[in-house]
This record gives structure tokens, C-alpha cells and sequence, in this order.
């Protein structure tokens, strides 16, 4: 049994200006001790599928479909007791900017007993001693000391291994960690995503790695989804996701990595804007954007089909296989070769 | 979630519970003041209000406005007075403190008092001659810094008065007490002496009264009542004397005058029964209501004329206004009515002279126009005099009944054919600009006078004596200055009685025919509401109040 | 935490002698003379100059100041009072409980008020209490307190009888002249005055916790609590009151030293013999030592204030206490 299986799940808010359907059609499922990375740009809807997960979408102004499935048992419509008693427990989550995700006004072995004490039946005197330990596990040093630290005494990577232990305190089973990098410096970025990898051996937990960096999720992720405008427009095993990406977009994410032995050449970007959400284009969401639109991409949005090449690879475009063959293989040529100048 | 907000709902309902309690507590305390009523005639607190002012001094021999006096005058035991009565009889001085009116010596210059013995002070102690010198020494004193006798010009009426006050010497010279007789020497003759001393500043003073530049705020005092208590912006109580054996009225066991209220809230609460009366009147604008309610003179709402008139002065030293003829001009011009509405209902009573009625020698005349503007009269009066006047410099104050009342004079001297430049001045200015001696002002709707003392010679003599005119700092804007009339006021004087009464009624209508130096248009109306369990109304012209004395409550 | 304090005294002195020089200098420039006034109304030239002398108005502008601070430093005195040469120090001693009770007892019902409704509406937007709420505030906020103050005591004093027209009684017992005087009457003369004055800024305050509360709920760290398994309770207690509750301190803090200064309005209108309503009588009496005492009790309520918000939000926040 997978530890999360999500079927096509969907996300729709009211707002005054209307409805806007933020996620749709995403499935999904990810086993104990295996990494999902999750990819997509601001707006894509990555956060919005993971925050309908938790169950902290607002219910007044939001409308789910779909299932989720945490270690079998449905996550949509159990009761606000039930999810509170799952969140922080079997389900942890960490986000992406540590500055401002700590209360400033209390300590952080305050919060980090918060988290025990909600879900154990300890004394506060035991919360402390896990929190301390925790923190020690997450590599603070002097821990039994900065546990009476407030956030603001602590630095950027330092308060992300605060959440990464609050959000582990419980030894949860899945941990949803939405851009854990994205607000750190590079050198601290690479420890972070170290320590989790360490942490997930020892924890054997399923992480949902969400991320507009493919380069944390070649180097963490076992399966890969790429979503954009609220969809999903190609999932893969991570191999061959890098190997044989099927669509545009995934191709233009690849264009834009940064390549260590490319110093000097620029890097492809992805020409105009992600999608409104509010108003979205008709047919394939990525069609202004597409360098290979055709007509029937402006009326149609392409089915999620299934890929000939590796298990489990699907993708959503219209383009025809023998074009997507051709293009890709132009444009890995293009990569290598740029590679091999360097 | 529902437990919070059940704790916000329960934090609301005892937040206004507890409002609700204390409103309820409060109502019931009102309902047990209401059923302890009763309706005796004497006795009781008279509840005062004063709204947006308060006494400045209660210091007899340093206390200066007309409220001050009205209170004053309750604790007062002065030589002479005027008696408790309304109308007439209220007008006529007789002798208080003193036995009978002083006798005079030939030369008209050495008054004898003797003082009624008997009288004692609120502290038990005896009322002797010596308390009647304390108080001129105490109005007087350099060490007092009281504006009041200087006023009158008291330090040159009395023999060594200068003296005293220039601390030269430490008694008056000219002021003796051997027991209950009282000898005042004076420097020349002066027949306004007496109505002088029924003033509340010669009340009889405790001799070991000290002297205080800040004046005492409670003090033995011989008359029907003395000054209890006294909290400068907060509450004056007067309780009665009771030592005080006299004739005058002393109906209300207390006196409580409480200052600085707001004058629509006051109205509210002497309507309510939450106090008798405000002293300084009902809000103008509400009297015309008031009177339709509860009718005028009859039981609840009052109306007197004070002793206050109000003119328009002309600057008589220049062009244009030193011709007569265009003086007498702007009289005809000036339309009183429309004055007189902008003081609201009951506000005054149009005048064209300058005594009051109640005042010794006060004779209706009709010398100018009293129903409206007479331009033609105006014009036909002027002459060509005014097409070639020049240019009228109209000075007046900035607030807005002053602007008012100017834009009126100045179109009805436009009216008459006059040039007008309008020249709104703040009051703080104001005084500077039309005090000088070498003002270039013409004409100015700012001005008026009450009496200091009931006496024409108060008006008459002290507004329009030339020879007082100073360089700066003048109170009087006319800069009239008229030998024949100078000798014509000091004449009259020296005259008493019913001689000197005619006098001045002669006076009064020559200073409008023959010099016309201002153009006077109201008397000014005091207007009050008094609380239902309020009665015994007296009503005094001299201090614009009724007689808080004679008031009874319940 | 004693260079904090240090910085904060000079930072009071300082303040203290703008807000003195400036009142002396706007008296300055008006061209009033209260030795006019103070000698009555037919003082000859020369009685005026000696009025003028005694009460140092024949002196230069800087050295009436001068004089000034020497009274207040050497003297501890304020000086006295033109119009009724009364010690302004025991004029100010005894208005300022006055205000104080006028303006503590409004913050009460004010808070009282604004808190638990801002919450609400916060929780709700857009509900019915919300909108009734916002309608209210703009009431409050658009409303003059002397339309307020009189319409309260047309209605609850003279219509309904329920509370008095105007007027105060002290809290303490025992001052001669007083007609009423202890708590129960004390409060029950207060309760339009505070109601008056608490209008305005329980609308102020409904809007501003509103805001911040909401504010706060859409922080990263309530969203960690929820994530957390933190109830919707512990999230408001723990996570989002005291951290949205901060401005409010910093706020109050300032207005009630402000306050303090004078809450002339209802004072006037409520005939409550406070500081603001003897502002208003020495302003109209051109009386420059109680107007300039007041001033400088304002300034050292609105310093003293200060401090007291500075020191307690460093209590209630990590972040900015002095280390």
C-alpha cells in the first residue's frame, strides 16, 4: 500500500472575481521511503495540490474533488478533528520561507513542544527532552541551549532545520516540503537537502519534494511531476523523465538548468508569463507560451497520455511522437554539444 | 472557533451588563432624590450653573465682572444698597451696613457713616467701622494689584488714596474708623460717592482680612451668606450666615454655583430639574422656543433689560466724523431693529440713547429713528456733506456677530450715500487699533458699557469726559471732547436727588442732539429658564440677575 | 536596557523644550496682551504696566522662557496663572485625575469593546456582524463627540432619566463644596462621558484589530501551526492574538499619553473639570502659564507613555528587546 495516493484531485476557489480552478486532474502515488519531486513555476499550482493534501485549504472558499488516500484512509472529508489529528503526526510538512513560517514571539522549544504536545500525551518536561533531541538530530549544535532561543536569534538555514524538525518531531510518515531551498543560499541549500536525504534513510519516510529547481529533484527524486497551470502535463520516474522528457515545457525546464560546465553561456528561459489562473487559455495551458503551437492546441487541451518510453511516463501535448522525437533529440543535441564546447 | 467567539459574546454581554447596572443604580438613586421633595419655601440647595465661565475672583475687593458681583452681592454688607424688590423700588439705595445715609459736611468733601451696630460676621466676630476702612485699603493696596479702584479712580477721589496706593503710606490718610463711625475725607466734592460705596468692593471686610494678590477664595462675610467652600473652575458654595440678623432675603440653606458648563447641556438640566438656573442665561437661540413653552415673565423662563447699552462709536477727532451733521446722519442711517434681531429672540431692546432704563434720570426719548433706517432723514441730515465725505474707515472684530453686525452698519451707511472700507480686525488688535489717541479709525460697530454703579454719572460723565482721554489704551473711542459739555457733566455731579435725576435726563438727550458722538442701538436683554421648583424670581437690573437670596427652591 | 533609558531621557528633554519654546513662540506671535486683561477693563496705561511687570510680561519672550524653566527647575513650579494667579502645578494636580479617569475608564471600555468585536468580524468578513461592525465604525469614526455627547444626554439624561446630564463627582470623598462625591456616583457621572469618548476610539480600534488579526492569519507561521495539528483555538490564543495584538499596544500607548493631554470635547460637553476643559477657558483667557503647563504634563504623559509601551513591547516581543 502506497503511503500517499492522490486521485485526481482538484482545487477550485471562490473569489470575488470568480471561480478560479487553481488544480485539476492530479494523481499521484508515492510509497514509503521514496521521494516525489514536484516541479512546476509560481502559480502552477504545486503549492495549492499539496495545501488541499494537508487539508488546509479553507473549506469556506475552496471546493475539492478527487481522493486522497494517506496510507489508505481518505484524507477529503474526514472530519477537522480527524485531519488535526493527522497533521504534524503521520503527515508533516515544511515551507518555504523559515523567516517568516516561525511565530517570533515564542521560543522555538515552545513551538517544537507545541508540536509534541499536541499529539502525545507527555509532560512538558518529555516534550522538551524530544525537542532537544530533535534539534540535535537536525544538527544544532549546542541544542540543550538554543532551545530557548526565539527565531529571530537564529539564521536562515538554521530556522529550516527548525521546521524540518518541527515537522519531524512526530516521526511522520509522508513529509510535504514545499520549496525547502528556495529562500536559502546556495551553499546552505546543498546542506539542507543532505540532511534530509539523511534523515529520510533513517526515518524511512515518503517526502513530496515541491520545487521549481530540477536540479533538487534529479538529485532527490525518485518519480518527477511537472505541472503547470494547474496541471499536470508530464509525470515519469526521474530517469526518464531527464532522459526522454515528451513535452515543450519540460523540455524548456531542462534548457534552463544551469549547467556547472557551462560558465559563460547564457541560460534558455522559457519566453512570457505563466498562465492567470483566473482566465486561463483555452486548450493546452502552455499554448502562448509554445514555440511548436499548433491550431488544435488553441482549442484543445491534450489528453494525459502515456509515453513509449519508460514505465509510467505520461504527458500531456498534441504534438505528433515522430515531431516530439525529432525536436527533442535536436535539442539534447544542442545541450550536449553546448556541454562538450564548455 | 465556537468556544472563542462564545468568550467574545459573553466579554460583550458583561461589558454591557455592566453599563446596564450602573445606569439602573443611578436611576435609582434619581427616583429616591425625586420622592424626597418637599415644598418648603425656605431651605433647600439652589443649584447655579454658569456656562463656559466661571467667577474670576471671589475676592470682594478684586472681583471685576458683573457675575462676580451678582454672587458677591448675596454675601455682601455694604453701607449702602439697593433693596431686594423688582421694578422701581429696586432702583432706590438705602442704607445697609451704614444707619442711615452719611452726613456730609458743607464743603460736600467729609462723609460720616456710622455703621449699624449689632452686625456680625459669619465667624461670630463684630462688625465695627474698621471693616468698611479695611475694604477701601484693600481695594486700594498696592500689595492687592486690584484693578478695581484704579477703575473708578478711587486713589484721586479720596484724601491720600494716591498716596496709599503709590505705597507710600501704609494707611489712606483720609479714611478713618473709630468704632462703629466711619469718616471718609474726599478731595473734592462728589455726590456719586455714596452710589460708589453700595458697591460689593466696600463690603465690610474682616480688618485682619490680608492682603492678597491672589485674591482669598473664602472669607468671614457679613451678609446673608458667606463663601463656604471654593474650588476655582469646579464649584462656589455659599452657605448662610448665621449671625446674620438683617431684613434682607436668605431663603436657600445653600448656594451652589457650578461653572464652565455647557450652555445647551445647562439648558438641558434646568429643564430636567437638574439645576435651578443658569446665571449666565439660556442659549439666545432658544428663547424663542422657551417663550413659546413657557410664556415670558410667567413662572419658568425671564426676561430683563440689563444695564447694559451698546452703541457704534464715531472717532470725533477726524474727518469725516468730526462734522456733526454726518453724525447725526449715521444715527438716522443705522437701522436699530435689524440690530436688535441679531442678538435673537429677546435679545435687547432698541435704544437711541445712552441711559438704561431703571437708572436715576433714564427718560424715554425718540431723538432718532427707533422703528428701522431713515435714509431719507439720513441724506436730507448730511447733506452734500456726505457724497464729499471721505472714505469711511469701518473697524470691527471678527467673530462672527461682530461681522455681522458690521456688514449691516456698513450697508446702511452705504445706504445713506457714505464710502465705506471695511476693516475686520482681530480682537486681540482691535483694542490697540481704536485705543490710540492718533487712531486713523472712523467708525466701529464694537462697543458698549454697563454700569460699574448704578448712577448716571457712570455713563454719562465716564464715558464722555474728553479731558480723560490718554494716549494709548483708551476704552472710550469717540475722542469726544466738548468744554460747554464738560462742565456741564461735572455740574450735575455735585447735584442729588430728584436734581440730579433731571439733570442728567436732560444730559442724556443733549449728548444725542447736540454732539450725537455715537450712535447707541440696544439695551441688552438678559434671558433666563429657571427650574420648575424655582420661585420668588427678583430680578436686578443693575446686575443683569435675579436676587439668588430671594430665589426659594421646592 | 540603561543606555535604552538613557537615550529615552534625552530624547524627553528634548521634546520638552520643543513643545515649551514652540507654545511660547506661537504666544509670541499672537498679539495678545493678558496684562490687558488681568488689569480690567478701564486700566489706565500705567496700571497695566505694572500688571505687566508683576506677571514678567515687560520682559523679553526669552527671557519670560527663561524664567520659566528656572521656576520649573529650581522651583519645581509651573508658574501661576494669569487670570487667578492660582499655582498652576495644583490646577494641573487636580484636573489631570480628572482626565485620567475619563481616559483609563474609556480605554477600558474601548478595549473591552474593540477587542472581542475586531476578533469577530476578523473571524467572519463579510458576515452580518462584520458589515453591521463596519457600518458603526464608519459612524464613529465620522461623528463629532460633541453631536455625540449631546445627543447621549438629550436621550439617556433628559429623556430617559437614566444617567445625569453633565457633570462630575470625585472619587474620592471628603473635598469641600462637593455636591455628590464616591465611586458609585463617580461612575455613574461617567458612564455618557465614557461612552462619548469611547466612540470614536472603539471605531478606530475595531478597524485596527480587525486588520490585524486578519493580517495575522494569513502569516507563514499560523499556516505552520495549522500544519502542525494546532485547533483553530490554540492558533487564535497562541499564534495569532498576541502577535496581532502588538500594533495595538504601540498604539494605545500613544494615544492615551495623547489623550491625557486633554480630551477637550467631552470634557466640555460633560462639563468634567479636566485638563482639556482648562485648556480651552486659559486659551480663551490668554492665560500662557496653565496653557504652557499643560503642554508640558501632555508631553511628559505622551513621553512617560512611550516609555511604558517601548519597555512592555519588549516583553511581548523577542525581536526588539533591548539586550
Amino acid at each position: 500500500m502506497p503511503a500517499l495516493e492522490v486521485k485526481d484531485l482538484a482545487t477550485t476557489f471562490h473569489t470575488d472575481d470568480g471561480l478560479v480552478k487553481a488544480v485539476s486532474g492530479v494523481s499521484f502515488s508515492l510509497d514509503q521511503g521514496k521521494t516525489l519531486g514536484v516541479v512546476g513555476e509560481s502559480g502552477s499550482g504545486k503549492s495549492v495540490t499539496f495545501l488541499t493534501v494537508m487539508g488546509l485549504v479553507d473549506p469556506r472558499h475552496a471546493q475539492v474533488s478527487g481522493s486522497v488516500l494517506l496510507n489508505g484512509e481518505e484524507m477529503l472529508g474526514a472530519s477537522q478533528a480527524r485531519l488535526r489529528q493527522i497533521r504534524g503526526a503521520t503527515i508533516g510538512m515544511i515551507f518555504q520561507d523559515p523567516m517568516t513560517s516561525l511565530n517570533p514571539v515564542k521560543t522555538i522549544g515552545w513551538q517544537l513542544e507545541e508540536a509534541v504536545l499536541i499529539h502525545q500525551d507527555v509532560t512538558r518536561k518529555e516534550a522538551r527532552r524530544q525537542a532537544i533531541e530533535i534539534l540535535k538530530e537536525v544538527e544544532i549544535p549546542r541544542s540543550d541551549q538554543r532551545v530557548d532561543d526565539y527565531p529571530h536569534q537564529f539564521s536562515g538555514g538554521m530556522r529550516q532545520r527548525v521546521m524540518i524538525a518541527m515537522a519531524l518531531i512526530n516521526n511522520p510518515e509522508v513529509l510535504i516540503a514545499d520549496e525547502p531551498t528556495t529562500a536559502l543560499d546556495v551553499t546552505t541549500q546543498a546542506q539542507i537537502l543532505r540532511l534530509m536525504g539523511r534523515l529520510q534513510q533513517e526515518h524511512q519516510m515518503a517526502i513530496v519534494m515541491v520545487t521549481h529547481d530540477l536540479g533538487v529533484v534529479a538529485e532527490l527524486a525518485n518519480d518527477v511531476i511537472v505541472m503547470y497551470g494547474g496541471k499536470v502535463v508530464e509525470q515519469a520516474n526521474v530517469d526518464d523523465l531527464f532522459a526522454r522528457p515528451e513535452m515543450p515545457y519540460t523540455w524548456g525546464l531542462l534548457g534552463s538548468l544551469p549547467r556547472l560546465n557551462a560558465e559563460g553561456s547564457r541560460l534558455e528561459q522559457i519566453p512570457g508569463q505563466p498562465p492567470s489562473l483566473l482566465n486561463p487559455p483555452r486548450g493546452c495551458p502552455f499554448n502562448p507560451r509554445c514555440a511548436f503551437v499548433m491550431d488544435v492546441c488553441r482549442t484543445d487541451l491534450p489528453e494525459l497520455r502515456r509515453s513509449d518510453n519508460g514505465e509510467e511516463h505520461y504527458f500531456r501535448c498534441h504534438l505528433d511522437d515522430e515531431t516530439r522525437t525529432r525536436t527533442w533529440e535536436a535539442k539534447h543535441a544542442a545541450l550536449v554539444s553546448k556541454d562538450a564546447a564548455a | 472557533m465556537r468556544r472563542k467567539q462564545l468568550l467574545s459574546m459573553f466579554m460583550l454581554v458583561l461589558g454591557v451588563s455592566l453599563l446596564v447596572a450602573a445606569m439602573t443604580v443611578g436611576a435609582a438613586s434619581s427616583a429616591t432624590q425625586k420622592a424626597g421633595k418637599t415644598g418648603a419655601a425656605k431651605g433647600g440647595t439652589l443649584k447655579l450653573n454658569e456656562s463656559s465661565e466661571d467667577f474670576d475672583y471671589v475676592d470682594p475687593q478684586i472681583a471685576y465682572r458683573t457675575d462676580d458681583w451678582s454672587m458677591l452681592n448675596v454675601t455682601a454688607m455694604p453701607l449702602v444698597g439697593f433693596p431686594e424688590k423688582s421694578g422701581v423700588a429696586g432702583t432706590q439705595l438705602y442704607p445697609i451696613g451704614a444707619t442711615s445715609f452719611p452726613t456730609v459736611s458743607k464743603d460736600g468733601k467729609t462723609y460720616t457713616f456710622k455703621i449699624r451696630p449689632g452686625m456680625k460676621f459669619s465667624d461670630g466676630s463684630p462688625v465695627t467701622a474698621a471693616a468698611y476702612q479695611r475694604a477701601i485699603e484693600r481695594v486700594l493696596s498696592p500689595k492687592m494689584g486690584s484693578p478695581v479702584g484704579v477703575n473708578i479712580h478711587l486713589q484721586d477721589e479720596i484724601v491720600g488714596g494716591a498716596a496709599f496706593l503709590s505705597g507710600k503710606s501704609a494707611h489712606i490718610s483720609g479714611v478713618s474708623a473709630k468704632g462703629q463711625v466711619l469718616t471718609v475725607h474726599l478731595t473734592s466734592p462728589n455726590a456719586t460717592f455714596v452710589t460708589q460705596m453700595g458697591m460689593q468692593w466696600f463690603t465690610a471686610t474682616k480688618p485682619n482680612t490680608p492682603y492678597s494678590s491672589q485674591g482669598l477664595n473664602t472669607f468671614p462675610s457679613a451678609g446673608p451668606y458667606y463663601i463656604s467652600s471654593r474650588d476655582p473652575g469646579r464649584s462656589t458654595v455659599l452657605k448662610r450666615n448665621p449671625y446674620y440678623k438683617g431684613s434682607r432675603p436668605a431663603n436657600p440653606d445653600e448656594i451652589v454655583f457650578t461653572p464652565n458648563v455647557d450652555p445647551d447641556q445647562s439648558l438641558l438640566q434646568v429643564k430636567a430639574g437638574q439645576a435651578d438656573l443658569d446665571i449666565v442665561g439660556n442659549v439666545p437661540t432658544s428663547s424663542a422656543d422657551l417663550a413659546k413653552t413657557y410664556g415670558v415673565n410667567k413662572g419658568r423662563f425671564w426676561v430683563g433689560a440689563s444695564s447694559c447699552v451698546e452703541y457704534m462709536s464715531m472717532n470725533t477727532s477726524r474727518p469725516p466724523f468730526n462734522n456733526l451733521a454726518l453724525r447725526k446722519a449715521a444715527n438716522w442711517a443705522i437701522d436699530r431693529p435689524a440690530q436688535v434681531r441679531l442678538l435673537g429672540a429677546f435679545g435687547g431692546q432698541r435704544t437711541d440713547q445712552l441711559l438704561v432704563p431703571g437708572i436715576p434720570g433714564y427718560k424715554p426719548y425718540n431723538v432718532y429713528a427707533l422703528k428701522g433706517a431713515d435714509v431719507a432723514k439720513a441724506k436730507q441730515v448730511g447733506g452734500s456733506a456726505i457724497a464729499s465725505a471721505a472714505t469711511i474707515n469701518f473697524v470691527h472684530t471678527t467673530s462672527a456677530v461682530s461681522t455681522n453686525r458690521a456688514q449691516i452698519a456698513e450697508y446702511n451707511l452705504k445706504q445713506a450715500g457714505f464710502h465705506v472700507t471695511d476693516v475686520p480686525t482681530p480682537a486681540t488688535t482691535f483694542y490697540q487699533v481704536v485705543g490710540a489717541k492718533d487712531t486713523t479709525y472712523n467708525f466701529t460697530s464694537n462697543g458698549g458699557w454697563c454700569a460699574d454703579y448704578f448712577d448716571p454719572y457712570d455713563y454719562l460723565n465716564v464715558l464722555f469726559d474728553g479731558r480723560t482721554i490718554q494716549a494709548n489704551n483708551n476704552v472710550f473711542y469717540t475722542y469726544f471732547n466738548n468744554a460747554t459739555w464738560n462742565s456741564q457733566i461735572d455740574k450735575a455731579a455735585l447735584l442729588s436727588g430728584a436734581a440730579r435725576a433731571s439733570a442728567y435726563a436732560k444730559l442724556d438727550q443733549e449728548l444725542m442732539v447736540k454732539y450725537a458722538p455715537v450712535v447707541p442701538y440696544v439695551v441688552v436683554t438678559e434671558h433666563f429658564l429657571t427650574a420648575a421648583r424655582v420661585h420668588n424670581w427678583i430680578y436686578s437690573t443693575y446686575f443683569g440677575d435675579p436676587y439668588y437670596n430671594a430665589l426659594t427652591v421646592g | 536596557m540603561t543606555q535604552f533609558l538613557i537615550r529615552r531621557l534625552f530624547w524627553a528633554v528634548f521634546l520638552f523644550f520643543v513643545a515649551t519654546i514652540i507654545t511660547y513662540l506661537i504666544f509670541w506671535v499672537i498679539p495678545a496682551d493678558p496684562a490687558a486683561l488681568a488689569a480690567g477693563k478701564a486700566a489706565s496705561p500705567a496700571d497695566i504696566l505694572r500688571v505687566r511687570h508683576f506677571l514678567h510680561l515687560d520682559r523679553p519672550i526669552w527671557e519670560q522662557y527663561y524664567y520659566f524653566v528656572q521656576n520649573l527647575v529650581v522651583h519645581r513650579s509651573l508658574g501661576m496663572s494669569f487670570v487667578n494667579r492660582e499655582s498652576v502645578d495644583s490646577i494641573i494636580g487636580k484636573d489631570a485625575p480628572v482626565t485620567a479617569s475619563l481616559v483609563f475608564g474609556g480605554a477600558v471600555f474601548w478595549l473591552s469593546l474593540s477587542i472581542p468585536v475586531g476578533i469577530l468580524s476578523a473571524l467572519r468578513p463579510r458576515s452580518i456582524l462584520d458589515r453591521i461592525t463596519m457600518t458603526f465604525v464608519l459612524i464613529g469614526i465620522s461623528a463629532h463627540p460633541v453631536w455625540i455627547g449631546l445627543i447621549l444626554s438629550f436621550l439617556f439624561g433628559y429623556k430617559l432619566h437614566l444617567t445625569p446630564i453633565a457633570g462630575y463627582c470625585n472619587f474620592i470623598p471628603g473635598s469641600p463644596g462637593a455636591q455628590c462625591e464616591g465611586p458609585v456616583q463617580w461612575a455613574y457621572h461617567m458612564i455618557l462621558p465614557w461612552i462619548t469618548f469611547m466612540i470614536l476610539f472603539a471605531a478606530l480600534y475595531v478597524r485596527l484589530v480587525r486588520a490585524n488579526v486578519m493580517e495575522t492569519m494569513s502569516e507563514d507561521y499560523v499556516r505552520t501551526a495549522r500544519a502542525k495539528g494546532a485547533s483553530e483555538r490554540r492558533v487564535m490564543v497562541h499564534h495569532v492574538l498576541r502577535n496581532s495584538m502588538l500594533p495595538v499596544v504601540t498604539i494605545l500607548g500613544m494615544d492615551l499619553g495623547l489623550a491625557l493631554g486633554g480630551a477637550i470635547f467631552t470634557e466640555t460637553i460633560f462639563n468634567l473639570p479636566g485638563l482639556g476643559r482648562e485648556v480651552i477657558s486659559a486659551y480663551n483667557a490668554d492665560d500662557l502659564p496653565v496653557i504652557t503647563g499643560v503642554v508640558v504634563f501632555s508631553t511628559i504623559c505622551v513621553i512617560i507613555f512611550n516609555l511604558i509601551v517601548d519597555v512592555t513591547y519588549g516583553f511581548l516581543d523577542p525581536r526588539i528587546r533591548p539586550s
